[in-house]
């Protein structure tokens, strides 16, 4: 009798389950932000609704004009121009390690690599007088897909498309920005679901 | 007997009239053994025939926001509006050693959680009445407007404040 009641309340917790995990996943893309301070013992998780997004950069008026455009222009040291120049010479190229800087600081590595342009940034940690280190090094990763890049670059003149670039970030999934130092951890990531879930960590 | 009816029935009707259209009340309960209670009953309709009459009272410039915040209108009216089409869920989450704030969108409001170590605070925000106490893109605020969207808010939770024994409440019934 015992038996048939437990394995009566597992199935029924079976069933359940997927219930449950599936409340969380919306179908709507969501960008989530994670930064985590051990030393504050701070945690900062912010869920926005890619439509939240969208109507944010939209209608921020420092940066981006009416119409979902970004100017870049001269003063940004790069006219738009160029950048498309640059951009299209590289996509011709293929996978391939496009800047690599190594210094006693830091090493800086850029790479093409299928559908995804990876900024690696590695500061490395500052030893003290007796060689242990004193301040822990920082990491960060940057992983744009090649679709946005080519979305943000589809504006016209020195303008860049935010509005093409929202609108690829939609169908984006999975990290985009993650940057680690002895005391902080920043996260930021896309997916469909509506909270930040120990599975998405 | 009639006239005892008559009596006792108009004021009943008349309360019973006024509570069918919503009332907002204020419950303040002070902690401690000596501590008071006090509830303000404020009938709905009487903040709706308050915020239709201001124009008509108040200084135009006091109907009206700061030059400086009408460049932010536009903003707020599209985050509000996305806010209010995007499906329910955290939006932020802040986690320190002795607070916690937590932000979420539920149905058609935005709630807003403060827990510490002394006191709870919970903020409900109706989204679409937030959306109509903004101002037009002149700057011009419509109380009308905000009175007719007040109707909308009744059965709700707006303000609720725990701080050590003491506890307030606001609410729309």
């Amino acid at each position: 009798m015992r038996k048939s009641i437990l394995a009566g309340v597992g199935l029924l917790a079976l069933s359940v389950l997927p219930a449950a995990q599936a409340a969380a996943q919306t179908g709507t893309a969501w960008l989530h932000v994670r930064v985590e301070e051990a030393k504050e013992a701070s945690r900062v998780a912010v869920n926005l609704p890619m439509g939240v997004v969208e109507a944010v950069l939209k209608a921020s008026p420092e940066m981006i004009e009416k119409h979902g455009k970004i100017h870049l222009g001269e003063e940004h040291g790069l006219k738009m121009a160029d950048l498309r120049k640059i951009w299209k010479e590289l996509a011709a190229v293929g996978d391939a390690e496009l800047v690599t800087v190594e210094s006693e600081d830091e090493n800086v590595k850029v790479m093409r690599k299928g559908d995804l342009v990876q900024v690696f940034v590695d500061n490395k940690a500052k030893p003290g007088k007796d060689g242990k280190p004193v301040k822990g090094g920082e990491e960060v990763r940057v992983e744009v897909p090649v679709s946005l890049v080519d979305a943000f670059l589809s504006g016209e003149g020195e303008e860049g498309n935010i509005e093409a670039a929202v609108a690829e970030l939609q169908k984006r999934r999975g990290d985009i920005v993650r940057v680690k130092d002895d005391d902080s951890n920043v996260r930021i990531w896309i997916d469909e679901q509506n909270t930040q879930s120990p599975a998405g960590k | 007997m009639t006239k005892l009816a008559i009596i006792l029935g108009v004021p009943i009707a008349l309360l019973a009239t006024i509570a069918s259209l919503g009332v907002v009340v204020v419950d303040v309960r002070e902690g401690g053994p000596d501590g008071n209670r006090i509830v303000v009953p404020v009938p709905l309709v009487f903040a709706q025939a308050a915020l239709a009459v201001a124009p008509a009272v108040a200084p135009a410039d006091k109907m009206r926001i700061p030059d400086e915040a009408l460049e932010h209108v536009g903003l707020a009216r599209e985050v509000l509006e996305a806010l209010a089409a995007a499906p329910d869920g955290e939006l932020v989450r802040v986690e320190e050693r002795d607070e916690l704030v937590v932000i979420t969108k539920e149905g058609r409001s935005l709630r807003v959680r403060v827990s510490g170590e002394r006191e709870n605070v919970s903020v409900n925000v109706p989204l679409h009445l937030a959306l109509q106490a903004l101002p037009d893109e002149h700057g011009r605020i419509h109380t009308a407007a905000l009175a007719g969207a007040l109707g909308g808010v009744r059965f709700t939770d707006l303000v609720e404040v725990q701080d050590g024994n003491d506890h307030v409440r606001v609410w729309v019934w």
